[in-house]
């Protein structure tokens, strides 16, 4: 049913065959559809794994061209596409430090390309925390499990963003 | 409080994510839930051609989607949710829109819940929070909004916690929008900033 709700505005029922459909009886219980999807996710993790791993050797091949070439910036934006295809995955396969450094990093990139100013010796610190929370050792790791590390890092974090002017 | 099932067999459900490795573990988790009819699109194009091919029953879009004609700095799913929903010929303009997004501050859910969105999910996301979100939308109708600046699904509603109490907020309470940037905002108050809406609008 429509209904004129003001003289510019009307508002009317929307039962989608998404809602009539998934409201039906034999859906698969909340319990038992996580854990069916956790092994689904088992599946594909060692293809989400190489994945991130060749990102992470992507953003690291970025960082040499950051270092030889400092006046071309392009690299910047394609430093930021690696690293959220990190943060966008890790916590999903149980990199949830990785997915926590990824983040920040994010953020810089994300300033840096409205134009602050950036220090490369900061980001590369943040690479190389990547590449450390990626091992074997940092799986299941939340950040506030390592706090000498998340703390280090928001420290040169905050560095840059104080060097800043806003 | 036992939380409702929700039967995913049979429904045409699109995954719409440039990156072919977060279609791939979005669409394992759809399949752990039921879902037997997944379908992918890694740009603009393909999305578009899937909606006009045939019937779509939910959509699960990317915010950074890259859009053809999207207002410089703004990310593309927002875009073409608006493209969706503006669409009066488009027989999928109704259909529920869940935008999967890792810029997750205060600003950008706002603009998402205004472009006409039904849901935002916080990447990376889990299995859990991808259920939640699907129920909420399977068993909490909205109705829908048609005015010259806005269609979609109405903002003004409560969420009373998830189907069944399953992630259920500490509180609805109204809240403070803050300023344009901000931090990150976890899943929990993403929900809240689409119940604020009433607020805001009332």
């Amino acid at each position: 049913m429509t209904k004129k709700v003001s003289s510019n505005a009307t508002e009317f029922h929307v039962d989608t065959r998404f809602q009539q459909m998934a409201r039906r009886p034999g859906g698969i219980s909340r319990d038992e559809a996580i854990a069916r999807a956790q092994n689904q996710i088992d599946e594909v993790r060692p293809d989400l794994e190489a994945h991130l791993d060749r990102e992470l050797t992507k953003l690291a091949l970025l960082m040499d061209d950051a270092t030889e070439n400092p006046a071309n910036l392009r690299w910047i934006k394609d430093a930021n596409d690696h690293t959220r295809q990190l943060r966008n995955i890790g916590t999903t396969i149980g990199l949830e430090l990785l997915t926590h450094i990824a983040d920040t990093l994010c953020e810089m990139f994300d300033r840096i390309r409205k134009g602050e100013d950036y220090s490369l010796e900061s980001i590369k610190c943040y690479v190389d925390s990547l590449h450390l929370a990626r091992r074997g050792e940092y799986r299941n790791i939340k950040p506030e499990d390592v706090p000498e590390l998340t703390e280090g890092l928001r420290q040169v974090a905050e560095k840059l963003r104080r060097k800043t002017p806003v | 409080m036992t939380s409702p099932a929700i039967n995913l067999r049979d429904l045409v459900i699109l995954v719409a994510d440039p990156s072919s490795y977060l279609c791939m573990l979005v669409h394992g988790m759809l399949r752990g839930f039921g879902a037997n009819k997944v379908l992918e699109a890694k740009d603009s194009m393909g999305l578009l051609q899937s909606l006009s091919a045939g019937k779509v029953d939910i959509l699960l879009l990317d915010a950074h989607m890259p859009a053809p004609g999207a207002p410089s700095g703004e990310n593309g799913g927002l875009a073409l949710t608006r493209a969706i929903r503006r669409n009066a010929d488009n027989e999928n303009r109704t259909i529920p829109i869940l935008l999967m997004a890792s810029d997750t501050r205060e600003a950008t859910v706002k603009t998402a819940r205004d472009a006409g969105v039904n849901m935002v999910i916080a990447k990376p996301m889990s299995p859990a929070a991808l259920y939640d979100r699907l129920t909420w939308i399977a068993f909490t109708p909205r109705k829908f909004i048609d005015t010259e600046t806005y269609f979609g699904p109405d903002r003004r509603f409560k969420i009373e916690g998830f189907p069944g109490g399953v992630g259920r907020r500490k509180g609805d309470k109204p809240i403070e929008i803050g300023a344009e940037a901000g931090p990150a905002l976890a899943q929990n108050d993403i929900d809240s900033l689409f119940s604020a809406a009433r607020t805001e609008q009332s």
